[in-house]
């Protein structure tokens, strides 16, 4: 699902069956020598996470991104963030990233960082085979915590 | 006779008409043709899009086929991943959507070890047997959607998707 509205309905009277947000946390650079290489981060997470919302679309809501600057960062506070979404009746909630930084959270949160992949020059089928084998590498976490209750 | 003439003025009426009305329909056509025609356009998802699926190479056992295609939507063109899962019975080949009649995730050919002959879903645990057809006391409440297909040059073709057929 998607945050938009016709998925929130959807949400709102599946809330047994859609139990899982995804949150993409994104760090943009501005700096002339970091915005070329931000912004390939940025394509490639948001182009990753609409992948698995389209293999999991019946059960994990895709919120859009939480972004945020090197300074700005410590403003973003994940475990809020958590327990609202559990408030309002997610049952799990994943935290997917390409900055190291959020790591350090893998011990209360459940984090999955990825190294981001330059996806820009590459041709669709390309494209498609690198997204399907990132996929296949988070797929274990979401199923071994569903299957785990 | 005389009264026959045609007289300057209503000459002059005569052909002011026609060549209005040509300027008119000059005018009007255009709009008329753009306003039908989406209508008269065969449409995107009529057509049968090329797979790199060789149809010899297909068993009994269903693959997955990735295709892509243009969509378009209003003035806003985006390249559209689709999947199928596409198999061979007897001479026929088949392509089943992968998409889940629950609420849509993706399924996958034998992706549950203790069911390896059929569709899984691993979201809430829907299965569907190899026709598409959903096996009953899981979530889905009906089968697989098929997609038409078509052979040419020796690799698969894709068309829209309809009900399911075999079931
Ligand atoms: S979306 Fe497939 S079983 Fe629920």
């Amino acid at each position: 699902m998607f945050f938009n509205v016709n998925d929130v309905q959807q949400f709102q009277q599946q809330k047994d069956f859609i139990d899982t947000a995804l949150v993409p946390l994104l760090s943009l650079d501005f700096k002339e020598a970091k915005i070329k290489q931000s912004s390939s981060a940025a394509e490639f997470l948001m182009s990753l996470t609409a992948f698995i919302e389209q293999q999991f679309k019946g059960r994990l809501m895709l919120v859009p991104p939480f972004s945020y600057t090197e300074q700005t960062r410590n403003g973003v506070s994940v475990e809020l963030l958590k327990k609202e979404m559990e408030d309002a009746g997610f049952k799990h909630v994943f935290f997917i990233t390409c900055d190291h930084y959020w790591t350090s959270f893998q011990e209360q949160l459940d984090v999955i960082w990825l190294p981001s992949i330059p996806l820009e020059s590459m041709d669709t089928g390309v494209k498609q085979s690198i997204l399907q084998n990132q996929l296949n590498q988070v797929i274990p976490t979401f199923t071994s915590k569903w299957f785990q209750v | 006779m005389s009264n026959n003439r045609v007289s300057r003025r209503q000459f002059l009426n005569y052909t002011l008409t026609g060549v209005g009305g040509f300027m008119a329909a000059g005018m009007l056509l255009p709009m008329v043709r753009f306003a039908i025609d989406p209508v008269l356009q065969t449409k995107a998802e009529g057509d049968f899009v090329q797979t790199s699926q060789k149809v010899a190479d297909l068993t009994e056992e269903p693959v997955r086929v990735d295709f892509s295609y243009e969509q378009v939507d209003a003035w806003y063109k985006s390249e559209v991943t689709d999947t199928a899962w596409v198999y061979k019975q007897g001479d026929q080949v088949i392509a089943l959507s992968p998409v889940c009649k629950h609420l849509g995730c993706t399924v996958n050919w034998a992706g549950d070890s203790a069911h390896p002959d059929q569709f899984f879903c691993a979201c809430h645990g829907g299965r569907y047997e190899k026709t598409g057809k959903n096996i009953p006391g899981t979530p889905p409440t009906g089968p697989l959607d098929e997609y038409e297909v078509a052979e040419q040059d020796g690799l698969v073709m894709l068309g829209k998707k309809i009900a399911n057929t075999l079931v």
